[in-house]
């Protein structure tokens, strides 16, 4: 396997990673314990405002026509964004057989699973009959009556049930010889829980060939979904009309600020995480450095982004798009705008440096700029265009309100509380990866490779 | 919700034991009737379905309104179903409290009164003259006391004028259809000003554009009205200069084109242009070009109303008007007289009825269809006297604030639910019938009168009819003989069917000049010293003030401000400046009678030393709808107007900032164009020459805006040929026909008829202030008011309207999206929305470039109808769910309807027998709907106009709506 | 861990050292035992190399179940269009580019469902039952198992001691 020049050496040995990584499933810190107990407060707070949403209409939300979609669609799109990096890191790192990938891209799949998780109660919660989501499946019904394919929406939910499944999928395939191992080392009615989540793995080599083998094609078809599903929801805009949508460079520029946001949360989260799990020595420096550059080049495509449909907005002499783009940074809502080009386009810039690549606290401090200002991004694109399109007579602008932010506070809520349960029940680390980048102690000395 | 039963009334619907022949359960039966919102009195068809009235629409046979119907005139529906009524008769108790009594007794109580009243009876009556006027005058004689006759708005002004100017006490007719040239001091003809649909009419005549011609209208006022938005020019005068104005031009006519003086030519030559400069602030230059022009066109009508003719030079004016029309040949021409049978007492006669009961001469006082307590100002202390009365009996139909002060309320029918006729002009009479069963324990006035009259005996035993209906069929009877009919029952039949005796309009008198006129001037006094003329003016929807408990009217944009549920004060974008106001902010208006508070709306079509407030608002009574609603320009007023009438601009103001403030219910958004060609105009002369839009606008020197190269128009034209061959299968083989519509932007007037009858028609909910401030009502159907040119005095600017509905696109950028097919393109070329099936992601409203798609955010069917507003849905449209998008359908129910008929009569759609509820209402006939591809049909033809185009054409969404431009007829000079 | 129907009988060796493992296994191999199962807590080239394992056919499953998911996908969309015509936006019933994106997602998904389903089949199909295991091999740990008759055992615990095997134990039916 290509060997980087900086490539740390893990000094321990396969005894040393089995015992600390099971180390992190034992009982919790109350301080864990309550930070948990605070998600689930968020998530309350998101389903009481469902609730009242479902029974009165969404006419609590601060839309104001001709603003028909607002925080709901941005929160749906932010978190779909959130996912891609996971699959980014595990899957087409995996391919290029990148090593620094191996200690993170375990917590990084679990992100991908519990954002798309979140994301996919959006779509859900922003309808006006929220009870009938399932119109929009092709299941066969007495009168024959099919969804519409030509939808962006139709695709939009083909793309992430697929995206949720597959890499649902491969999260819990990589995580099975893991469970194995927490099996043989825990006792007790845990013992027994691990035993059946393990499904009857004992790394035999028959089970090794297949498995690895298989592993390759799942990796190799997630990589395409990490392009596809931002392309695919960026059309959700770009098949529309409405100008500041309405434009080719969407795919490939929501797919760049897809990753770009999923990065600024694994740091958001790893950070934090690595050191309440004492996992300093397993995720060093060396990986977020590595981090900050996938930063960088993202936030660059960003920047790039961004000049380009103001370029094209005045090179294609088009008054809509131009109108809209004036507003964009001089309108009501140009705050939203300004904050959305200063957190992603410029802050991502301080990420030339390595000392601020290797400076965690710095990358913190980053990473949080980085999640508010794709959120923004989503805001300004939606609400921005929405609110000055081609009649001024119906322009108008939204105001948010207590039910958009209690939705958004319960999303967060929702994936936190998933994520932190999850990372005291299954190794949060990838055993089994790791082991594989450990040599094997020899009884003759050198010979051989690894 | 069920539509046009509550399930309470579910015993009463349907089963009949013996069928009525007229109520076929499913089946509309239509009424003839007529309008009583206001003096004009128009004829209508009254629309109503297992019972219950659904809508009103104009008698096409009428001769005032010719099928055509105002927003006033529809929303008395609202009226009859509101709320507010009182239920049945009431008395007020001992401790002052209200109790419901029968009518046993009511009339009993009244009757009492009545004979220990000796004599000491008054009547104060705001009926229209006929049967009911004539019973009540000698009913009220019978007892030894007057009716006094009193509507706001009576125009008494003129009235006196035409006596000094022309020795006649009426109001003539106007006909604006002949006019050639038309110059308007302040009168809203358009709004509330006599007839107003008779006179939209003819304007859409003479100032439509026809084969390369139309009229030109020229506005003077301090407030640019509805009217004034529609003239070709409009010029800010200092109030009360107007007559000095419209002398100067008598002048000149006489002096400079040599029309005929009618001997009082010496008095007219001190009014010089330059004097009416001075006095006017209109420029010598102008009035000298509007003087010549007015000589050349023959005929041409000058008019005064509205603002201008309300303060206390308003006679003057009227005669002064009367003057310019006499010298320019207009009486008899396009000014008749002798078709006027209206005559009122006016605010005269009030004071009269307050020295009486200042006097204690009144021991029963009457109050019929007048709310005098509301409409005379507070500082006339008339609601102090009125307390003066030994017993006070009102048989308003509403609890407004005169019946609040009675002592006895015996509810009136409303005007659908009774017998009833009108006499607006001499061969004219109007019958109302009772089109359905009492919404409430109501009783028609009439029958009233005549049953009190049995209880009272004495003096009132003559009355003896057994019904009001039989007092009117006999009064019908002579009009038979009059008219030289034998049958009269054959002729009541005939008249009950067609809606009244609809005779034309009689030769017009001959009129001469009286003797001894003279042309005089003096500036008209004003009180209090503050610094802006408070002129309130006339709101089109709540006129009087009796609008103001009808939501269709409260939420119906104003057609002028675009303000909906509260009160305003309009004020200069110069003013605003200088006194630091913005939109929103709450300032006190003070005068020496009191002060009154209200948000800004900065205004650009107002004079600069004008601040302009919208009477109907402020109601201390009259239902939850107006109750408390606003404030009552009114109360600002002072006492002595100096004349026979109440001068609503005779006060002087100071405004005092607040700083507080309150977001405007207004539904403008941009009122800019941007060049995006929304609302084309092209001037008459590029017009006649048959230019399209896009040319006129290269002609006038306009940067061409390319949208298409003839190469891709022919791509496209070809890929449009490949795909509807592509799409020739299922139900879309074969032919079809295409619903399409055609908006001549010449004729529309903004007056937003269109808009009411949309929401009468389509069960459209109201949804309120508070929503209407984040931009959710509902209105299917709206009208656009753009602003063109600037909005300085000294150029005023120039509104352009657009009516805006679904343009039932092609090409619709709505339907792709939908995921569910909710939202789909029908074989007819209908852009359909299946609200049943309609999930709400709202993605079709954001891909709507024309933002014509509204969404139910919450259930507004719940709040927009309270009982028994609800008895007035339309049974044949869906009320739509909360959660669901909704838009305008072509009124796709009538389109259905008249295809069953034709099929059940085995024949294919006649064009123009049926139409949408927008066409249909719209009194300027701007709209025109039918089938393109009947190339016969009017629609078809119209298509066909040069000056035909498409809003966003740019965006090839093949709009199934034409605009025709709108034609500027600008001065050459 | 065996199973708790009937035990293997065979010899099961352990290691700590991987050249000593993969010696053996070798040795093994050379000696004619074919049919080792070798437990390792990760996947490891060397003992790949050393039991020459073939290619899994999981490949297959998931090459069929990609292909199955694409047509299913364009089938899917342009029949339920044309099943159902209903215009709209003035586009054609069966227009294809829009049902690209359907289709591409399906294959993904059928692909990766069907390539796991896979993998369960032929560990379950191939895999042997009633072999002997240790807690360890899942740590640290590489084992050895060689199924044999009793008889046998004593030979090969030497073969496995001289090639380094920390420990061996017997499995007795």
């Amino acid at each position: 396997m290509a060997v980087l020049a900086h490539e740390p050496v893990i000094t321990q040995s396969h005894a040393d990673v089995t015992r600390d990584v099971v180390s992190t499933l034992e009982k919790p810190s109350t301080g864990y314990v309550l930070i948990t107990l605070g998600a689930v407060g968020m998530f309350l707070v998101g389903a009481l405002t469902f609730l009242i949403l479902v029974k009165d209409g969404l006419g609590h939300a601060g839309y104001q026509p001709p603003v028909f979609w607002l925080v709901y669609i941005t929160t749906f799109v932010f978190w779909i964004g959130i996912g891609h990096a996971g699959t980014l890191i595990s899957a087409i790192l995996y391919l290029f057989r990148s090593p620094w990938r191996t200690a993170v891209y375990r917590s990084t799949e679990v992100m991908t699973v519990f954002a798309v998780m979140t994301a996919a109660l959006f779509p859900i919660i922003h309808i006006g009959r929220q009870w009938l989501f399932y119109w929009l499946l092709p299941y066969p019904n007495q009168r024959f009556l099919w969804p519409n394919f030509k939808s962006p929406l139709l695709w939009d939910v083909f793309a992430i049930t697929t995206y949720f499944t597959v890499s649902t999928t491969f999260l819990v395939y990589g995580l099975i010889p893991d469970v194995a191992a927490v099996r043989d080392k825990v006792s007790g009615w845990r013992k027994l829980v691990y035993k059946i989540a393990s499904a009857g793995w004992v790394g035999s080599d028959n089970q090794w060939r297949h498995y690895s083998r298989a592993y390759l094609y799942l990796a190799a078809l997630a990589t395409p979904l990490v392009l596809s599903v931002h392309s695919v929801v960026s059309w959700d805009f770009a098949s529309g009309i409405v100008p500041g949508w309405h434009g080719t460079i969407f795919a490939p520029y929501f797919v760049a600020g897809a990753i770009y946001s999923g990065i600024g949360m694994v740091l958001t989260l790893i950070i934090p995480l690595r050191r309440v799990l004492k996992l300093e020595h397993m995720i060093t420096e060396y990986h977020f450095d590595n981090l900050g550059k996938l930063v960088l080049l993202t936030g660059s495509i960003l920047f790039y982004a961004y000049g380009m449909e103001y370029f094209i907005a005045w090179y294609s002499g088009n008054p809509y798009e131009q109108t809209t783009f004036w507003r964009r940074a001089f309108g009501s809502l140009w705050w939203a705008g300004w904050s959305m080009i200063i957190c992603n386009a410029f802050v991502s810039q301080l990420l030339w440096f390595k000392k601020i690549r290797t400076s965690v606290t710095a990358l913190f401090v980053i990473s949080i700029f980085i999640n508010i200002g794709m959120w923004f991004e989503r805001y300004v694109i939606i609400a921005s265009s929405l609110s000055n399109d081609f009649l001024p007579w119906a322009w108008d602008n939204p105001n948010p309100t207590w039910a958009d932010w209690g939705i958004l506070a319960g999303s967060f809520g929702w994936f936190g509380m998933w994520f932190l349960l999850f990372a005291r029940t299954f190794p949060i680390v990838a055993i089994q990866e790791i082991k594989e980048m450990i040599p094997m102690p020899r009884l003759r000395a050198g010979g051989g490779h690894h | 919700m069920l539509t046009g039963c509550s399930t309470d009334k579910v015993q009463k619907l349907i089963p009949y034991l013996v069928q009525s022949e007229d109520q076929v359960p499913g089946v509309a039966t239509w009424y003839a009737s007529t309008c009583t919102e206001c003096a004009a009195g128009c004829g209508l068809h009254v629309k109503t379905r297992e019972g219950r009235a659904i809508k009103l629409e104009g008698n096409p046979d009428h001769p005032i309104n010719r099928g055509k119907l105002c927003s006033r005139g529809q929303a008395s529906l609202q009226g009859l179903y509101n709320p507010g009524r009182v239920k049945g008769p009431l008395a007020r108790g001992a401790g002052g409290e209200w109790q419901e009594i029968t009518w046993d007794d009511g009339i009993q109580r009244f009757a009492a009164k009545l004979s220990a009243a000796s004599g000491k009876v008054a009547v104060i009556s705001g009926a229209g003259r006929g049967t009911f006027s004539d019973l009540l005058a000698d009913w009220t004689g019978a007892l030894g006391g007057k009716v006094t006759r009193y509507q706001p708005f009576d125009h008494e002004p003129l009235r006196t004028a035409n006596r000094a100017v022309f020795g006649r006490d009426e109001v003539p007719a106007h006909d604006f259809a002949k006019a050639q040239y038309i110059v308007s001091f302040g009168a809203d003809f358009l709004e509330t000003w006599l007839a107003p649909i008779e006179n939209q009419r003819g304007f859409a005549e003479s100032h439509g554009f026809h084969d390369g011609k139309m009229a030109r209208h020229v506005a003077f006022a301090p407030r640019m009205s509805l009217t004034g938005q529609n003239a070709d020019e409009w010029h800010a005068v200092t109030p009360g200069s107007e007559a000095a104005l419209a002398l100067a031009l008598a002048n000149l006519l006489v002096s400079e084109h040599g029309a005929d003086a009618g001997g009082i030519g010496a008095s007219l030559s001190r009014f010089t242009p330059e004097m009416a400069a001075k006095e006017t602030g209109v420029d010598v230059a102008t009035i000298r070009r509007i003087g010549k022009e007015l000589a050349e066109a023959k005929p041409s009508l000058v008019v005064a109303g509205g603002v201008a003719d309300q303060h206390r030079g308003a006679v003057e004016l009227c005669a002064a008007v009367n003057i310019l029309n006499y010298v320019a040949g207009n009486i008899g021409q396009t000014v008749l007289f002798g078709g006027d049978l209206q005559a009122g007492d006016s605010a005269a006669g009030i004071d009269a009825v307050g020295a009486a009961l200042d006097g204690g001469h009144v021991a029963v006082l009457l109050v019929h269809e007048a709310n005098p307590l509301y409409a005379l100002p507070a500082s006339t202390g008339f609601a102090a006297r009125f307390k003066k009365a030994g017993f006070k009996v009102s048989t308003s139909p509403y609890f407004d604030e005169t019946a609040a002060q009675c002592d006895l309320i015996l509810p009136n029918h409303h005007s659908l639910e009774r017998w009833d006729d009108v006499h607006p002009r001499a061969g004219v009479a109007g019958l109302m019938q009772p089109v359905m069963e009492p919404v409430f324990r109501t009783m028609a006035t009439g029958d009233v009168l005549l049953k009190v009259a049995q209880k009272a005996g004495g003096a009132l035993a003559r009355f003896n009819a057994p019904s009001f209906e039989a007092q009117l069929k006999n009064r019908w009877a002579e009009l038979a003989k009059q008219q030289g009919q034998a049958d009269a029952e054959g002729f009541w039949r005939a008249a009950v069917q067609r809606g009244g005796l609809y005779g034309d309009r009689p030769a017009a008198a001959e009129v001469k000049m009286a003797a001894g006129v003279e042309a005089t001037y003096t500036a008209p006094a004003f009180d209090g010293s503050g610094e802006f003329y408070f002129a309130p003016h006339v709101s089109s929807f709540l006129y009087d003030g009796r609008g103001t408990n009808k939501p269709w009217l409260l939420e119906n944009p104003d057609p002028v401000t675009k303000l909906t549920w509260h009160s305003w004060v309009e004020v200069h974008p110069d003013t605003a400046a200088r006194l630091d106001v913005r939109n929103g902010e709450i300032v006190r208006l003070v005068s020496p009678q009191g002060a009154i508070e209200a948000p800004v709306c900065v205004y650009p079509g107002i004079h600069p030393q004008v601040l302009s407030v919208p009477l109907g608002f402020g109601h201390t009574e009259y239902g939850a709808y107006a109750k408390g609603r606003g404030v009552n320009a009114l109360d600002l007023l002072g006492a002595k107007s100096g004349q026979a009438f109440v001068a609503y601009l005779s006060t002087k103001v100071a405004v005092e900032k607040t700083r507080k403030y309150q977001k405007l219910a207004s539904t403008e958004g941009n009122p800019r164009q941007l060049g995006r060609h929304i609302a084309e105009a092209m001037p008459v002369a590029l017009a006649a020459k048959g230019l399209t839009p896009a040319e006129a606008d290269r002609a006038e020197g306009h940067p061409e805006e390319e949208v298409n190269t003839e190469r891709e128009l022919e791509a496209l034209k070809g890929w449009r040929a490949a795909v509807q061959q592509r799409n020739q299968r299922g139900n879309y083989a074969g032919d079809h026909p295409q619903w399409g519509m055609v908006i001549d932007l010449a004729k529309c007037t903004g007056c937003s008829a269109c808009v009411t009858a949309c929401y009468a028609e389509n069960n459209i909910p109201t949804v309120g202030e508070e929503e209407i401030h984040r931009g959710r009502e509902m209105t299917w159907m709206r009208i656009e008011r753009y602003w063109e040119g600037q909005t300085t005095p000294t150029s005023a600017p120039e509104p352009r309207f657009v009516p805006m509905l679904c343009q039932h696109c092609a090409n619709a950028p709505c339907e792709p999206v939908c995921p569910v097919y909710a939202a789909y393109h029908t074989t007819d070329g209908l852009n359909a929305q299946v609200y049943n099936r309609c999930v709400g992601t709202r993605y079709c409203a954001n891909n709507c470039p024309y933002k014509v798609r509204y969404f139910n955010w919450y259930k507004y069917n719940d709040a927009a109808w309270p009982e028994p507003l609800n008895l007035q849905l339309n049974p044949d449209v869906t009320v739509r769910a909360r959660g669901v998008m909704e838009k305008c359908t072509f009124c796709i129910q009538r389109i259905r309807g008249a295809q069953n008929q034709a099929r059940l009569e085995g024949r294919s759609i006649k064009d123009g027998e049926f139409t949408t509820a927008c066409a249909q209402a719209c009194p300027s006939d701007a709209i025109v709907f039918g089938n393109v591809n009947d190339p016969a049909s009017r629609v078809r033809q119209l298509k066909e106009d040069r000056r035909g185009y498409h809003v966003l054409e740019d965006l090839n969404t093949r709009p199934a709506v034409t605009y025709l431009a709108k034609v500027l007829h600008r001065s050459e000079a | 861990m065996a199973r708790r129907h009937k035990v293997l009988p065979g010899v099961l060796g352990s290691f700590e050292h991987i050249d000593a493992a993969t010696d053996a296994i070798k040795a093994l191999r050379a000696g004619g035992h074919k049919d080792l199962v070798v437990y390792c807590s990760h996947p490891n080239h060397e003992l790949e190399e050393a039991l020459e394992t073939p290619v899994s056919p999981v490949r297959l499953f998931t090459l069929i179940g990609g292909l199955t998911g694409c047509t299913a996908g364009f089938t899917m969309t342009i029949w339920m269009n044309l099943d159902w015509p209903v215009l709209v936006g003035g586009k054609a019933f069966a227009s294809v580019p829009a049902f690209v994106p359907i289709g591409f997602e399906l294959t993904v998904l059928i692909g990766a469902l069907s390539s796991v389903l896979g993998v369960v089949l032929l560990i379950v199909l191939l895999g042997k039952r009633g072999v002997m295991y240790d807690p360890r091999f899942s740590d640290d740990r590489i084992g050895v198992f060689v199924p044999a008759p009793p008889e046998s055992a004593s030979t090969l615990e030497r073969l496995l001691r001289d090639a380094g095997a920390v420990e061996v134990r017997y499995a007795a039916p």
